[in-house]
């Protein structure tokens, strides 16, 4: 299988400092077209950084550095004159918390796609009718799209992040522990989000959900104190891993 | 040796703690009282004082432009329109500026400037306002004077309308003088509390924009901005009560001159001058009486002023749905 899947983004030898300290050794995986490809791990383990690299988004703060190669279709992202705000709007993210903006339900969809293309309202209207449907969200806004998005409960609001991110067309999802703030009905809902998008998108989550990463998961990581420890097939990692130290932590012994 | 501490013993603590909690309790309902006391005092004090002009000249004291001591006519317009005037030129200059400078100390200044900068604009809000005003009388002035004025009445000398309100003869102090020395004035608090409210949007939000692939700008206009409005315009209306109570500085440079006049570089006055310039020399009962009034009337603005900023906070917070989570 993993033979046949075309990677997508090529991570090679990444390394990771905030300031002075490593966070991430000599990184090298790759992340399949349109497979989830799940990051699992003890707190700490880079794994979250590791995410943050691949959409640039620590640049924001100084003394934070990564180094190495991130390849985004062939094309480094580290290193090339990547524009970082199209590569962000190639590579979508959303976080932990549910971050929707101040603004209506409608507007925090809109904003996105307003932000790389000019539409005539109806057609706008269809996309975030779309865009909302993919999120599984729009029956319960329907009529309600005049609201403040922070009306919405914490697993819409959730859906909604997503939903915006999926409204601006992005080729990657990056899912940085997206139901850990959230109660077991919306987890789910959420995961059956996953297994829906990964037709259309490459997706990588972070999760600390050893049963949320084999159930949504066609790969899987394990990190430990910044390095790669085992990579492969999520089946394979989860019920005959090569490591000692990834079979105590699926397992539960540590972590 | 310390074992449990007898049944008794501990009863009696707790009763001692109720007698100071209870003490407690009043003196806290005594210093909030005190508060609504001296509020209800003031009123009073203004009312009564006032009580002979309001007979006197009733309801066109509020629009009648005539200041005659001599005579003793008097009439608050023009002292009404130049606090309103600076106050709104004062306002229109410094929010722009004092939100620009938040932005730029939470968005994109350096790290290590950013403490440096900020220190430096508190400490502008730490000048005494007789500071401003000697300033403003002995150095903005001429140099307004000799400089920028002339050469504003020159470029819109052939634009209608504006070259009625920026004409005329450069004096140096007046209405705009003024204004200007205000805005410096109000500065400082905008733009700290503008600061401040900046800094309570969430790390996480502003990353989320980011992460769209939103720019600077574009996360300042679309995210901060509206996450912290509330708190801006809670910021501007402090600074607009200060404006329009602000009096040793506006006194040094307005003018002091009980008219109304379109050109913004006239001299003019406002309330608070009028009352700290004539106070001692108001020999005449309805001439003190007048001024009293005046207080009043400044005291219902900066009310009025202070109540709607209330009332438009509490109706952007319900629009925004509790944006505080």
């Amino acid at each position: 299988m993993e033979g046949r899947d075309k990677v997508k983004i090529d991570v090679k030898n990444l390394s990771f400092f905030y300031g002075g300290t490593q966070a991430l050794k000599d990184i090298t995986l790759p992340i399949y077209d349109r497979k989830v490809t799940a990051f699992i791990g003890p707190s700490g383990c880079g794994k979250s950084t590791l995410l943050r690299v691949l959409n640039r988004i620590y640049e924001l703060y100084p003394n934070q550095r990564a180094e190495g190669e991130v390849r985004l279709d062939g094309e480094d992202i580290l290193h090339s004159k990547q524009d970082t705000n199209l590569l962000r709007a190639r590579v979508g993210m959303v976080f932990q918390k549910p971050t929707p903006f101040p603004m209506t339900i409608y507007d925090n969809i809109a904003f996105g796609i307003k932000l790389y293309e000019r539409i005539p309202r109806s057609e706008l209207d269809g996309r975030i009718e779309h865009a909302l449907q993919r999120a599984a969200l729009w029956g319960e806004v329907k009529d309600k799209l005049r609201e403040s998005g922070l009306s919405l409960s914490g697993g819409q609001q959730q859906r909604l992040c997503i939903a915006r991110t999926v409204a601006t067309k992005p080729e990657v999802i990056l899912l940085d522990e997206p139901a850990s703030a959230l109660d077991p009905i919306s987890t789910a809902k959420i995961e059956e989000l996953i297994d829906e998008l990964v037709k259309d998108y490459t997706i990588a989550i972070v999760t600390h959900n050893m049963q949320q990463a084999s159930r949504t998961s066609d790969y899987t990581a394990f990190m430990y104190l910044g390095e790669l420890i085992e990579f492969g097939n999520t089946e394979k990692v989860f019920t005959a891993p090569t490591n000692k130290r990834t079979e105590q932590y699926i397992t539960g012994r540590f972590g | 040796m310390s074992k449990v501490t007898p049944t008794r013993k501990r009863a009696e603590a707790v009763r001692r703690s109720g007698y100071r909690d209870v003490r407690f309790r009043l003196l806290t309902w005594l210093a909030s009282m005190g508060v609504v006391a001296i509020f209800a005092g003031v009123m009073a004090a203004l009312g009564i004082g006032a009580w002979p002009a309001i007979k006197a000249f009733g309801f066109p004291f509020l629009y009648t432009e005539i200041w005659n001591p001599v005579t003793d006519q008097f009439g608050a317009l023009a002292s009404i329109y130049g606090t309103l005037v600076t106050s709104l030129i004062a306002m229109v200059i410094a929010v722009p500026v004092g939100i620009g400078i938040a932005i730029f100390l939470t968005e994109i200044c350096p790290r290590p400037l950013r403490r440096s900068i900020g220190i430096a604009i508190e400490l502008l809000a730490g000048i005494p306002s007789i500071i401003y005003g000697i300033w403003g009388l002995f150095v903005f002035a001429p140099w307004f004077q000799s400089g920028l004025q002339p050469w504003l009445i020159d470029l819109f000398s052939n634009v209608p309308v504006l070259q009625d309100y920026l004409g005329g003869a450069p004096y140096g102090i007046g209405i705009f003088t003024a204004a200007l020395i205000l805005s410096v004035m109000v500065l400082p608090f905008i733009s700290a509390v503008t600061r401040d409210v900046f800094e309570t949007v969430p790390t996480t939000l502003k990353e989320a924009a980011y992460a769209m692939g939103c720019t600077t700008s574009e996360v300042v206009w679309r995210v901060t901005l509206p996450f912290a409005r509330t708190g801006v315009v809670g910021g501007a209306m402090l600074a607009l009560g200060r404006a329009l109570g602000e009096t040793m500085a506006v006194t040094f440079v307005i003018g002091n001159a009980h008219h109304i006049q379109t050109s913004l570089f006239a001299p003019g006055t406002t309330i608070s001058a009028t009352i700290a310039n004539e106070f001692t020399e108001a020999v005449g009962p309805l001439y003190l009486s007048s001024l009293i009034e005046m207080g009043l009337i400044l005291f219902f603005i900066t009310f009025v002023v202070l109540a709607s900023a209330q009332l438009m906070l509490g109706a952007l917070e319900r629009r925004a749905g509790g944006l505080s989570s």
